[in-house]
C-alpha cells in the first residue's frame, strides 16, 4: 500500500505527514506523533474517549481515516493546555467540580464539551447532556461532569 | 422515641442539596484537611491527557502478546499443530500447555483456570495457546496458523441444570462449586405464625464491566531473573501470588507494579491476573518484554461477569408487616471457572457474600437461606461493585414491595418497621452495636425526595394517558472487609528533611479517589496540607502487603493503617517540638505545617524545622502501620457469625415515567442517602454515589450479556448498553455520618454501596407506575411492555 502525503494543522501546528490509507486520525495522532493525551476504548465509534475537534466539530478518531483531515485543522487535548500551562476553563472546572474520576473519558468528555460551548456558550442543562451523550462515562453518573460544563460556560468556557 | 431522638444528635448531614435539607455542619472542629473537598490529586494529569495509562507506555522493545481462544464452549482438546505459525517471520514465540514452567492454573481464589487450556476446554474464549510477535498484526496472523483439533463436549448453561445427575461434567470435582447455608431460628415455627406469606422467584443476567479501560499486561523479565508485571490492577498481590506459582519462582523474584487505572469496579481484581499470567509466562520463554493489551470484544470475552442467578425468595409477615420468617434459595451461576466464587473462610468470596446478605437489612427471627454455585460453560463469575449483594437485593427489596402491596402498606412503612437499627441482630446472629444509620437514611431521604406526597400523586401524566409516574424505594446495607481471617493493611509514612511526606500502601487508584482520601488522612494526622503528601504507585517490590482494593475497605482499612503509621512518626516529631518550645508533648497539637501549643496557639514552631532537628539528632521519620478489622467469623453449618465487622446502611428513592404502550422508561428524579461513617473527602464521596447509582440503574433498565448456546452476542459497546447522560437523571446525594468507632475520623466504606439498591428502586417504581412487575432483568421497554399486559393492561384510574 502506498503513503499518501497530508498536511494539516494540528492544536494550531502545521503538520506534513505520509500516512496509509488505511491508518486511523487516532493512531497517527497516538502513534505516530505521541499525542497520546486521545484514549481509546472501543475502535467502532461508541465510547466517544477518542474525541478530537475537527473544524470545530467533536468527532470520534478511532474510525475517521486520517487522509479525511488533509487541510483541516484538529484539535486534541494538548491542544487546550495554553503554552504558559494555564488549562483551559472547562479543565479547571473539571477539576473543581469533580467531574474528573479514573480520567479515561476525561479527554474524550472535555473535547465534547468544547465542541459544544463554542457553538452554545450557554447551554441548558438538557442541551449539555444530549451535548455530551456521545462520549460514555462508567464512573461518574455525568452529575458532576454537567456542572463543569455549567460552570465553564459560566466562566467563559468559549476560549 | 427518647432514644431515637437522642441518637439523631449524633447523625451529622452532609450535603450541597440547600433546598430542602439543613446544613448541620461543615468540618468538625479540630480537623483541617479530613472532612473537606479537596481537589483530587491526579485531576490535573487527568484534564490536561498528561497522564499516562497502560496502553500509553511506550511500545519500543517489547513484543506483542496474542491468545488464540475455543471456538467451542465445551470441547476436548484432540491435538494442537503450532509449527505454521511459529514458521511465520516476525513470530519469536508459539506456547502450548506444556511450556508452562510452573502450575498450569490461575485463579483469584482456586487456581482452576488454565493459564494455557492443555486437554479441554470449558467456555468459548478459554485460551489454548500463545503468541509472542514482533507486531500485533503478525502475532494476529500467528494465531490463524494454530491448528487445533477438537472433540466437542455437550455443554451445560443453566446452574440448575448443571446440579442434575446426567448433566455433562465440567471439571472433574463436579459442577456444583459450593453450597452454603444459613440457618437461624426456626424456620417452620416462623412461617406457621405468619398471617401472610409471599413466594417468588427473581432473575438477574450476567452483567459487564465495561470500564472504559480495556485491559493490558506488561512483562518485563530483569537480569537478575525477576519477572516485572506492570498493568491496571486492584489486586497487586493476588496477581504477584498466582505469577510465582505459574512461572514456579519464588514470591520474592515476581515484582508487580501498579499502572494508573481507567476504572475496575471489580473487574480488573481477576483480569489482571488472567493476563498477567499469560504476559509472563511469554516473557519468561522469550526473555523478551511482552506487552499483551486487549481490544474491546477480547474484554467481553474474556475477563469476568457479574454473576448471574436465580433466587427464590418465601417471606413470612403479621398483618401488620412486621417480618417472621424469610426462606431464600439462590442458584449462583459461577461459569467455567471459579473466580471469586468460592469461600475464603470464613465469609470471603462472593457466594457466601450473597448467602449472608440475602435476607436484607430487616430484622428477622427465623431465617434459612440454601445457596448452591454451578460451573456452566459461560464466562466466569467475578466481583462487580457489591460482589454478589446487588443481586439479592434485587429480590429482598421487590419482595418487600409486594409484600407491602398485599398489606396495603405504604413500602416506606413496612420497612421502618423491620429495618436495622443500633443493637439489631441479623441473619447471622450478628449484634450491630454501633453505627447502624439505616433508618436515619430513610428518613432524609423520604424528606428530600418528598415520599409521601409523591406516592400519593402516582397516576397518569397526560391526558392521552399513556404515561404513568411512579415512585420506587430501595434499601440496603454493604459491608467494609472481605470476611476472610486475612484482611490487613500495612502503610507506611516517610517524612523527608524539608518536611514533605511520602505514603506508601497498596491500594490501588482506580477512579474511586484513593489517592486523595489516603494522603488526606495522612495529612491531616501529621498536621500537614495534602500536597505536602505524596503517594507512591503500589509496586510490590515497596510497599508493604495491604491485600486488595476491593470489599469497599480500602479507606477505612488502609486509613487506619495510615493512622498508625503516622502517629509514630509524630511521637518522634512532638518529642522535638515540645523541647524546642519548652511545652510539654501532651499540650501540643500538629496543624497546617506548624506544630502549636494548645494552650498559647501563638506559640508555635514549623513542622518542617521540627523534621530537619529531627534528622540532624538521628530520631527515627519513618513509620510503618498495620491494621487489621476484628476477626471475621462464620459457622460453616449454620451460617452464624460475625462475618464482617461493620456496614454501609443506604436508601434509594427514585421517581420514573412510563410509557405503557411502549414500555419505555425515564428515570425523572432520584435521591439516594448513605451512612459512611464521616465523609473524608464529601465531594469524591458524592462521586462515587452519583456514579454507583448510574450503574445500578444500567443493571435495572438495560444490560446484559446476552449468550446464545455459550456466544455471547453483544461483544461491543454497540449492542452492550450502559447508560449515558440522557438515561441518568440529576442524582441527589445525602451523606449522613454515623461514627463508626472502628473507622479513621469514624469512616465506613462507600465505593460499592451506591449500586447496590438502586435497581430495585428503580424497578420497584417501575411497578408503582404502571403495575408490571419485573422479575426477570433486564427492565428493557420489551420487557416491561409485557409485565404491563401480564398485569391486564396499564391501570384505569
Ligand atoms: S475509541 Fe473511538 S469511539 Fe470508542
Ligand atoms: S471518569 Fe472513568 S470513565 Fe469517566
Amino acid at each position: 500500500m502506498g503513503t499518501v502525503k497530508i498536511s494539516f494543522k494540528l492544536n494550531g501546528c502545521d503538520m506534513n505527514v505520509e500516512v496509509l490509507p488505511n491508518t486511523l486520525l487516532v493512531d497517527l495522532l497516538r502513534d505516530v506523533l505521541g499525542l497520546k493525551g486521545t484514549k481509546v476504548g472501543c475502535r467502532e465509534g461508541e465510547c466517544g474517549v477518542c474525541t478530537v475537534l475537527l473544524e470545530g466539530e467533536a468527532v470520534n478518531s478511532c474510525i475517521l481515516p486520517a487522509v479525511k483531515v488533509g487541510g483541516k485543522s484538529v484539535v486534541t487535548i494538548e491542544g487546550l493546555v495554553k503554552e504558559n500551562g494555564q488549562l483551559h476553563p472547562i479543565q479547571q472546572a473539571f477539576i473543581s467540580e469533580g467531574a474528573v474520576q479514573c480520567g479515561f473519558c476525561t479527554p474524550g468528555m472535555i473535547m465534547n464539551a468544547k465542541a459544544l460551548l463554542d457553538k452554545h456558550p450557554h447551554p441548558s442543562d438538557g442541551e449539555i447532556r444530549s451535548g455530551i451523550s456521545g462520549v460514555l462515562c462508567r464512573c461518574t453518573g455525568y452529575r458532576k461532569i454537567v456542572q463543569a460544563i455549567k460552570t465553564a460556560s459560566q466562566a467563559g468556557g468559549r476560549k | 422515641m427518647a432514644e431515637k431522638s437522642d441518637k439523631k444528635k449524633k447523625v451529622k448531614v452532609v450535603t450541597k442539596e440547600k433546598e430542602d435539607l439543613q446544613q448541620l455542619m461543615a468540618a468538625p472542629i479540630g480537623l483541617s484537611v479530613v472532612g473537606q473537598s479537596l481537589d483530587r490529586t491526579d485531576a490535573f494529569l487527568k484534564v490536561s491527557g498528561k497522564l499516562s495509562f497502560g496502553a500509553d507506555y511506550p511500545e519500543e522493545g517489547f513484543l506483542h502478546g496474542k491468545i488464540l481462544r475455543s471456538p467451542f464452549p465445551h470441547a476436548l482438546i484432540k491435538s494442537i499443530h503450532v509449527e505454521k505459525a511459529k514458521q511465520l517471520p516476525g513470530v519469536v514465540a508459539v506456547l502450548t500447555a506444556k511450556d508452562i514452567p510452573g502450575r498450569n492454573g490461575f485463579g483469584a481464589i482456586l487456581p482452576d483456570q488454565p493459564v494455557i487450556c492443555g486437554d479441554k476446554v470449558r467456555f468459548v474464549g478459554d485460551g489454548v495457546a500463545l503468541v509472542a510477535a514482533e507486531s500485533e498484526r503478525i502475532a494476529e496472523e500467528a494465531l490463524e496458523r494454530i491448528e487445533v483439533d477438537y472433540e466437542p463436549l455437550p455443554p451445560v448453561f443453566d446452574p440448575i441444570e448443571a446440579l442434575k445427575e446426567d448433566a455433562p461434567k465440567i471439571h472433574e470435582k463436579g459442577n456444583l462449586l459450593s453450597y452454603n447455608k444459613l440457618r437461624k431460628g426456626d424456620i417452620e415455627k416462623g412461617f406457621a405464625a405468619a398471617e401472610v406469606v409471599l413466594e417468588r422467584t427473581y432473575q438477574v443476567p450476567i452483567l459487564e464491566h465495561v470500564y472504559l479501560e480495556p485491559d493490558i499486561a506488561m512483562a518485563i523479565p530483569q537480569s537478575d531473573g525477576t519477572m516485572l508485571v506492570e498493568g491496571p490492577m486492584q489486586a497487586p498481590f493476588t496477581v504477584r501470588r498466582n505469577l510465582s506459582a505459574v512461572l514456579g519462582i519464588p514470591i520474592n523474584k515476581v515484582r508487580v507494579r501498579q499502572i494508573h487505572m481507567g476504572g475496575g469496579f471489580g473487574g480488573k481484581e481477576d483480569s489482571p491476573i488472567d493476563i498477567g499470567c499469560r504476559a509472563a509466562v511469554l516473557a519468561n520463554h522469550t526473555g523478551r518484554p511482552v506487552r499483551l493489551a486487549l481490544e474491546r470484544e477480547e474484554v467481553t470475552l474474556q475477563t469476568s461477569k457479574r454473576h448471574p442467578m436465580v433466587m427464590k425468595v418465601k417471606i413470612g409477615a403479621k398483618k401488620d408487616g412486621k417480618l417472621v420468617a424469610f426462606e431464600g434459595v439462590i442458584y449462583d451461576e459461577q461459569g467455567a471457572y471459579a473466580g471469586l466464587g468460592p469461600v475464603i473462610p470464613p465469609a470471603g468470596g462472593s457466594h457466601i457474600h450473597s448467602m449472608i446478605m440475602m435476607p436484607g437489612p430487616y430484622e428477622i427471627p427465623n431465617v434459612k437461606v440454601d445457596a448452591y454455585l454451578s460451573y456452566t460453560n459461560h464466562p466466569y463469575g467475578g466481583a462487580m461493585r457489591g460482589f454478589g449483594a446487588p443481586q439479592v437485593h434485587i429480590a429482598h427489596e421487590q419482595a418487600m414491595d409486594e409484600l407491602a402491596e398485599i398489606l396495603g402498606m405504604n413500602p416506606i412503612d413496612i420497612r421502618q418497621k423491620n429495618a436495622f437499627k443500633q443493637g439489631s441482630v441479623t441473619a447471622t446472629s450478628q449484634v450491630l452495636d454501633q453505627s447502624v444509620g439505616l433508618l436515619d437514611t430513610l428518613d432524609s431521604c423520604a424528606k428530600a425526595f418528598d415520599w409521601d406526597r409523591r406516592y400519593r400523586e402516582t397516576g397518569y401524566l397526560d391526558k392521552e394517558r399513556t404515561k404513568r409516574r411512579g415512585v420506587g424505594i430501595g434499601m440496603g446495607w454493604y459491608r467494609t472487609s472481605i470476611g476472610t481471617s486475612s484482611d490487613g493493611c500495612g502503610a507506611n509514612v516517610y517524612v523527608h528533611e524539608d518536611g514533605s511526606v511520602l505514603l506508601f500502601t497498596g491500594i490501588t487508584e482506580m477512579g474511586q479517589g484513593a489517592f486523595t482520601v489516603l494522603p488526606q488522612i495522612c495529612a491531616e494526622e501529621l498536621g500537614v496540607r495534602l500536597e505536602d503528601v505524596r503517594v507512591v504507585q503500589p509496586d510490590t517490590d515497596i510497599v508493604p502487603e495491604s491485600g486488595p482494593t476491593v470489599g469497599s475497605r480500602s479507606t477505612t482499612l488502609m486509613g487506619n493503617a495510615i493512622v498508625l503509621a503516622a502517629r509514630q512518626v509524630k511521637e518522634a516529631i512532638f518529642e522535638m517540638a515540645s523541647e524546642m518550645l519548652a511545652v510539654p508533648m501532651e499540650q501540643l497539637e500538629a496543624k497546617d505545617r506548624k506544630i502549636y501549643d494548645q494552650k498559647h496557639p501563638n506559640q508555635s514552631v514549623l513542622f518542617r524545622e521540627v523534621v530537619a532537628k529531627c534528622m540532624g539528632k538521628g530520631k527515627r521519620l519513618i513509620g510503618q502501620g498495620w491494621w487489621a478489622p476484628p476477626m471475621a467469623s462464620l459457622d460453616p453449618e449454620t451460617g452464624q457469625g460475625n462475618p464482617y465487622f461493620v456496614y454501609t446502611y443506604s436508601t434509594h428513592m427514585a421517581e420514573v415515567v412510563v410509557d405503557v404502550e411502549t414500555g419505555e422508561v425515564e428515570i425523572t428524579d432520584y435521591v439516594a442517602a448513605f451512612d459512611i461513617g464521616k465523609a473524608i473527602n464529601p465531594r469524591t464521596v458524592e462521586g462515587q454515589i452519583e456514579g454507583g447509582v448510574a450503574m445500578g440503574i444500567g443493571y435495572a433498565l438495560m444490560e446484559e450479556v446476552v449468550l446464545k448456546e455459550g456466544y455471547i452476542q453483544n461483544m461491543n459497546l454497540q449492542n452492550y448498553l450502559i447508560p449515558t447522560s440522557l438515561d441518568i437523571p440529576d442524582i441527589k446525594p445525602i451523606i449522613l455520618e454515623v461514627e463508626n468507632k472502628y473507622g479513621p475520623y469514624g469512616a465506613k466504606g462507600i465505593g460499592e454501596m451506591p449500586n447496590i439498591p438502586a435497581t430495585p428502586a428503580v424497578l420497584n417504581a417501575i411497578a408503582n407506575a404502571c403495575g408490571g412487575r419485573v422479575r426477570s432483568l433486564p427492565a428493557d421497554p420489551e420487557t416491561v411492555y409485557w409485565a404491563i399486559k401480564e398485569k391486564g393492561g396499564p391501570p384505569k384510574h
